[in-house]
């Protein structure tokens, strides 16, 4: 196959071109106009040919689509103002939609996030699944989630309304060398690494295996139309996953474990006096937000069942081998 | 029942935030369209803010929505043939600074104002924040004398991140003659002839750097002195000097007035009633308890998500207002042409103060 992949210089779209390149494809690496190529190790692989556009702007995108048999889409803005994520990840879907229509090429791999997940109106504990609840409320979530939401809805159109053959995948907390500490672990506070919770369950990925997931979501029949959650087995506990960084992670943070009841009380206290005496106007930081707490911490238990079944997939790292392959 | 106007936006960029929030809230108006390239775009600020629907091309929102008023919003070169378009569409124009890319351009958009009986306003929103309207009204209480020097300083970080550093996609705005404090300067001319509205600059220099190098912005920082016969005004722009901030100082012959709009307080230094002796004591505990009292208000502020753009809704709300009684507008012909004469004075010195 001749797989289109976007964001291919970032950190799972690096580990998504190489899973392709091992799966014999041919790769249309999109990159930014002036991303770094030479710290890409696969940048002169003779299957790699690199496209240089920026998706924020639809100038030669038909062609760079034209010819390819799907698109893997990994582009986004996760950080920095809303309105850059807007550009960076809506319009930058709606481009790259676009493109594929005027090129003919219905195939799409689409690279969504847990984010999506209503976490409010799931039980604590429940299993969250491909059947688990859409945020309708994503006013009161961050950017990325408020961001993703749309993106999967432009997706879904191009489904419906174009015959688009789209495969949706939401991997869950994606970590590896650049993402061992983090936001579903805890928040950075000053010198500090507050670890939330204790006994919840990490939604992770590591980013080979996740890699491995979308190459075969591209390449089988099976995945067209259908939403799948990546996460890997044995998923350990918050706990057991920083003892495990702390175990082998040469320069570690200072870790301070907060209670998952107390941050729940605090943030519970915040909004209530948020909307009782502020008005709801009062702009607090994300870990004092319900929405935005729960989405990032609250304890569930994860499956991926359908993955494996639509798949054939299986993690193929170990936790203990993908942080010692990180670090 | 209140008269309301209809209100339309193009562009939904940064900035359409503070308009739509305003047009939103506001009893004057009625959002009947917003209007943006990217359909997406269009529609997400349409369903945010409640207005009637999404447009992608501006024509047609003129010909269906048929607004009163329409807020443009999109990148300087294109303000004038769009106000063109929405004047004599029959529509009242709000226009982003810089309203026109030269002096010219905003005299003929003026005469189209003129023939279809029209507002045209640029928002020259900084004239009307707080602390500007308290600095306004001391010195129209002669209580530092007359008006001597001005100082405007702008301080944004705009070399280490964000849209106008990214080399992937460069703004547009670095396309403008002076690149990307084109963007900004209009800020610090309206803001000296807000403190000097007679003033005719007859002596001019100016130094336009571009300290951080590379290609993409043409200079990053400016360095202006302005002279009339009565008044010294000096015009500052640095990508920089840290913090970010609009600083404004205005000296007079009796006592001198400052503030920041980034982190709002007013500091005035002025002969006190208590005597000559025991004035700079005065002044300094007034200072202080400004400075405590602002640190509280800051915060409270920041938390409440106030912006420094408080001011563009005053000015939005007294826009609507005069719109709808038909009385002067709150942004008149003298100050959009001052500024704009002044910001095409500067560009004639590029490097050779």
């Amino acid at each position: 196959m001749k797989l289109l992949v976007t964001g291919a210089s970032g950190f799972l779209g690096r580990a998504v071109v190489a899973a392709a390149l091992q799966h014999g494809h041919q790769v249309a690496a999109m990159l930014r106009p002036k991303t770094d190529a030479a710290r890409l190790d696969w940048h002169t692989h003779e299957a790699v040919s690199l496209v240089r556009l920026d998706l924020r702007q639809r100038r030669g995108l038909a062609d760079a689509v034209s010819g390819c048999d799907a698109v893997v889409h990994l582009a986004a803005v996760k950080g920095g103002e809303f309105y850059e994520q807007f550009a960076g990840t809506i319009v930058a879907t709606e481009n790259l939609l676009a493109a594929m229509l005027e090129a003919d090429v219905k195939r799409l791999v689409a690279i969504s996030t847990f984010s999506v997940y209503d976490y409010l109106q799931l039980p604590q504990g429940a299993l969250l699944d491909e059947s688990a609840p859409i945020e309708d409320e994503p006013a009161h979530r961050d950017g990325y989630a408020q961001t993703k939401l749309i993106q999967e809805d432009l997706v879904h159109d191009f489904q419906q309304q174009h015959a688009g053959q789209v495969t949706v995948i939401r991997p869950g907390m994606v970590y590896g060398p650049d993402n061992l500490w983090n936001p579903c672990l805890g928040e950075e506070f000053g010198s500090r690494f507050l670890r939330v919770g204790a006994s919840g369950c990490m939604p992770l990925t590591y980013v080979e295996n996740c890699a491995e997931a979308i190459v075969l979501a591209a390449e089988k029949d099976e995945a067209v139309g259908q939403t799948i959650n990546i996460v890997d087995d044995h998923l350990p506990s918050k706990k057991a996953f920083a003892e495990a960084l702390l175990k082998q992670d040469p320069n570690p943070p200072k870790v301070t474990p907060v209670s998952w009841a107390f941050m729940q009380f605090l943030a519970g206290a915040a909004w209530f006096i948020n909307q009782k005496l502020l008005k709801g106007q009062a702009k607090l930081p994300g870990l004092l937000v319900p929405a935005k707490l729960h989405g990032r911490f609250r304890p569930h238990r994860y499956s991926n069942q359908k993955a494996k079944q639509l798949l054939g997939w299986s993690p193929q790292v170990s936790l203990e081998e993908a942080i010692s392959r990180s670090l | 029942m209140t008269a309301t106007l209809k209100a339309a936006v193009i562009g939904t960029g940064l900035i359409s935030k503070e308009h739509l929030t305003f047009l939103e809230a506001s009893a004057l108006s009625e959002l009947v369209g917003v209007c943006d390239l990217s359909p997406a775009a269009a529609g997400y600020a349409a369903q945010h803010f409640k207005a009637q629907a999404a447009f992608t091309d501006y024509h047609e929102m003129l010909a269906t929505a048929k607004p009163d008023v329409v807020h443009i919003l999109t990148p300087p070169q294109l303000h004038k043939t769009m106000a063109s378009d929405c004047l004599k569409a029959g529509s009242h124009v709000i226009c982003e600074k810089p309203i026109t890319l030269s002096y010219d351009d905003f005299k003929d958009l003026w005469e189209v104002a003129q023939q279809c009986d029209r507002y045209l306003i640029e928002d020259q929103n900084y004239r009307f924040n707080e602390p500007i309207l308290d600095m306004q009204r001391l010195i129209a209480a002669g209580d530092i004398g007359d008006v001597q020097e001005i100082e405007v300083r702008l301080v944004l970080d705009l070399r280490s991140g964000g849209r106008f550093a990214d080399e992937n996609l460069p703004s547009p705005v670095h396309k403008l003659p002076a690149g990307v404090i084109h963007d900004f300067i209009t800020h610090l001319c309206y803001l000296v002839f807000t403190f000097a509205p007679e003033a005719e600059f007859n002596r001019i220099s100016a130094a336009w750097s571009n300290h951080g190098g590379g290609d993409l912005f043409k200079y990053d920082d400016l360095d202006a002195l302005l002279i009339s016969e009565a008044v010294h005004a000096r015009i500052r722009f640095s990508c920089h000097t840290q913090p970010d901030c609009i600083a404004v100082t205005v000296r007079g012959a009796k006592g001198y007035v400052e503030t920041d709009l980034f982190q709002p307080y007013l500091r005035c230094v002025m002969p006190r009633s208590v005597g000559k002796q025991l004035t700079p004591l005065t002044n300094q505990f007034l200072t202080g308890r400004e400075f405590v009292n602002a640190s509280i208000r800051n915060f409270r502020q920041k938390v409440m998500q106030k912006t420094p753009y408080e001011g563009l809704h005053r000015l939005l709300d007294q826009t609507y207002k005069a719109i709808l009684n038909g009385s002067a507008p709150p942004i008149s012909f003298d100050d959009m042409a001052r500024s704009s004469r002044l910001v095409e004075a500067l560009l004639l010195e590029a490097n050779r103060l």
